[in-house]
């Protein structure tokens, strides 16, 4: 027999309803337009829209048939609030021809149950979803249709009514199914929602007849499982940027590692390589049955033919890259750097650091015929002793570090004042006004040196503080 | 008679050098472009594919400025060749300084290691990789077992090695090692620039530089001059340190003035 899965909303105006027999539906309404529902397809719909609504949470999970769970924790603010959110939420899903009906709740079970039969676009203050609830059927709790109807003919018709019988009783009548979704939906239980990953077709897995727990056999598993994504990789001329091996134990429990690649790569032996060391903060407790790797940020690389003349200019592939990954997953991202140039005429922002195989930015690069230091204090060190012959004199001699230094020559001012255009325009003042001098001592040290601030403001004497050294 | 038995020392010689370069017999230098210095150096320049120490005195045992400078001139003919790897204890070492000094700054590498350990390996990992011509390592002490692991990584690829001596956050030294596997010992500090008459400010950075070992070769000091600092046309390609002149062994000033010894 045939029957109506899903209605418009015109077919609901003219009294069908899901559920009602086709033939029913044909004889009240004749002219009524009919199509073979697709479950699948409205799953698949369903997925995309999920991928679609990552713009609103990072966190969406599908509620088949027709439902998404969105959890907007710490993301309303950037719409201006909750019912903002909800808004625009709803307007753009309308824009795309899907009416949504949308609810904000503290819990993902009073959610569900205020769009599914409260009125539109609820928004429950926290911890204020009893009172709104108490007044749906038992319908509202996602229980199967039977017992929801067995609970109404029991004459409990509100929620209300049930939230305040004793449980047991209850339970035992219902099943602890029931119990769990009431408490769901109250917020006195947590409900684990099955959030959507980004998926990678970049996988692989092994399984075990028995579980492993050595420490060589996980390493030699390592290796078996990147072989195989790596063949995949490999084929179809792909190379990754990150790899994700994970060990699911027996007791249930996942243990993650992770790598990173500065160039995207699929050398198996490379990347095992890479995990080697890591694999003995793995506790494999009673074994390991499953092993997967999954390749994330997957870029199509050129298969790269060895050079006839590889001894005198090697690919970055060869050698430096694998040394920049190996020191990169051993001392961390921050430890390896190569300098890039910032266009900034503040000393302490003009030298950026990049990735090493980073594309080479777009700010011009030093100028070389400007001196300055090899080494670059992190913070200024205070310089006293200070006598100038005239405000604007570079010094004459000055103490640094408990030590005299008689100047012996000197270049300068040159004169740096503070990135006024990046602050509030209040904040700017004069002490920010910096006058470097290169100087040099008897014994021929060479210092960078400068004064904060100009003379002639008696709350605010300039002081003085070396900064760099030439060497 | 004589004949053979020169022939006899020339060949015991050419086995000592031999053994002296670790089995390879294809050593290569880099001539400074001066006799003066060249003459003194095995192979007529610095041997390239070994480590090279570079030490300094008073503050400079903790800010290694001068050796910093002096080590990046070095080696800026060497970053034509490759990349450069410098690992730091401490990271102050800053890239504008060093593209003012003729040193391209977008072939280097940066690594700050957590420790003395960290640091000597990485520079031991990174000497032993292809494509990196030279590495400069900044730690405390070398001692033999380190410092003869860090010549096996340069033989393997003939990757230069730089190792500035420097205790990064200052204390107190740890006891210097009896020996040291390094093909040369530099003490560096700066030395008083001389601009061209009638020019005022700082005049080219200038460097005393003592060679207080060297394998297969005799020590020596001298003074030199950076002209390509800061100056983008006197950069010629030839060797950025130029020699100014050759001190006596006794003129290199140790960190203390002269007259605080008579004292």
């Amino acid at each position: 027999m045939r029957r109506l899965s899903a209605v418009s909303l015109e077919a609901a105006e003219l009294g069908l309803s899901v559920g009602q027999k086709a033939t029913d539906a044909l004889a009240l309404v004749p002219e009524l337009a009919t199509a073979e529902a697709e479950p699948e397809a409205d799953a698949a719909a369903l997925s995309a829209l999920v991928d679609w609504c990552v713009r609103f949470s990072p966190a969406v999970a599908p509620d088949p048939p027709d439902g998404l769970f969105l959890d907007i924790t710490g993301v309303d603010h950037l719409w201006g609030g909750e019912a903002a959110m909800l808004a625009d939420l709803q307007g753009r899903l309308a824009a795309n021809g899907l009416p949504f009906r949308c609810a904000i709740a503290d819990t993902p079970g009073a959610a569900w149950a205020l769009v599914h039969f409260g009125s539109d676009r609820i928004i429950a203050s926290p911890g204020g979803q009893g009172p709104l609830l108490a007044v749906l059927p038992p319908a509202a709790l996602r229980l199967p249709a039977e017992t929801a109807a067995q609970i109404e003919r029991l004459g409990l018709r509100r929620l209300g009514q049930i939230i305040d019988i004793p449980r047991a009783p209850f339970g035992r009548r219902f099943g602890q199914a029931a119990l769990a979704r009431l408490d769901q939906a109250l917020g006195r239980e947590r409900e684990a929602l099955v959030f959507r990953r980004p998926p990678t077709p970049w996988f692989a897995r092994l399984a075990f007849a028995e579980p492993i727990s050595a420490p060589e056999d996980m390493a030699r598993v390592t290796a078996d499982v990147a072989a195989r994504l790596c063949a995949r990789l490999d084929a179809e001329s792909h190379g990754a940027r990150r790899f994700e091996l994970c060990f699911h134990r027996l007791d249930g429990k996942a243990m993650p590692l992770s790598i990173g690649l500065s160039l995207p790569g699929r050398d198996p032996v490379r990347i095992a390589r890479l995990f080697a060391p890591r694999l003995e903060t793995i506790d494999p407790g009673f074994g390991v049955e499953v092993v997967t790797l999954a390749a994330h940020a997957v870029e199509a690389t050129s298969g790269r033919q060895a050079r006839l003349d590889s001894g005198r200019n090697p690919t970055l592939e060869e050698g430096l890259a694998p040394l920049v990954d190996r020191l990169t997953n051993r001392l961390g991202p921050e430890r390896v750097w190569r300098a890039a140039p910032v266009e900034s005429h503040v000393p302490e922002r003009a030298g950026g650091r990049v990735r090493p195989f980073a594309p080479a930015g777009e700010a011009r690069p030093w100028n070389p015929e400007i001196p300055r230091p090899t080494r670059l204090f992190r913070r200024p060190e205070p310089v006293e002793d200070v006598m100038a012959l005239t405000p604007d004199d570079p010094p004459t001699q000055f103490r640094w570090r408990g030590q005299l230094h008689r100047v012996r020559r000197a270049e300068g001012p040159e004169r740096i004042g503070e990135e006024w255009w990046k602050g509030p325009i209040e904040a700017v003042r004069t002490d920010h006004l910096r006058d470097y001098y290169r100087v040099e001592d008897a014994e021929g040290g060479r210092f960078w040196l400068y004064r904060a601030g100009l003379y002639g403001d008696p709350d605010a004497p300039p002081k003085w503080w070396m900064h760099g050294l030439f060497g | 008679m004589s004949d053979f038995r020169a022939g006899r020392l020339a060949a015991m010689r050419a086995k000592i050098a031999a053994i002296e370069a670790g089995g390879r017999s294809d050593s290569e230098s880099l001539p400074f472009g001066d006799d003066r210095i060249d003459g003194r150096l095995p192979g007529g320049g610095l041997p390239l594919g070994r480590w090279h120490e570079i030490v300094s005195s008073g503050l400079e045992v903790e800010t290694a400025a001068a050796p910093a400078a002096f080590t990046a001139l070095l080696a800026t003919p060497l970053a034509a060749r490759g990349e450069v790897v410098w690992v730091l204890r401490r990271d102050d070492l800053w890239a504008p300084g060093l593209a003012g000094l003729g040193f391209p700054p977008e072939k280097l590498i940066c690594v700050c290691a957590r420790d003395e350990a960290e640091a000597l390996s990485v520079m031991e990992d990174a000497l032993a990789t292809l494509g990196v011509a030279a590495v400069i390592g900044e730690a405390e002490a070398v001692d033999l077992t380190a410092g003869r692991r860090l010549q096996l990584a340069c033989e393997k690829r003939g990757a230069t090695g730089f190792l500035i001596r420097r205790r990064p956050f200052g204390g107190l030294a740890k006891r210097e090692a009896g020996g040291s596997a390094a093909a040369t010992r530099w003490s560096v500090a700066s030395a008083p620039s001389e601009p061209p008459a009638g020019e005022f400010g700082l005049g080219a950075p200038r460097f005393r530089a003592r060679l207080e070992r060297c394998r297969g070769g005799r020590t020596g000091a001298w003074l030199f001059e950076a002209p390509d600092a800061y100056d983008l046309e006197a950069r010629d390609g030839t060797h950025p340190l130029r020699l100014v002149a050759e001190l006596g062994d006794r003129q290199l000033a140790p960190a203390l003035p002269l007259h605080a010894n008579a004292a």
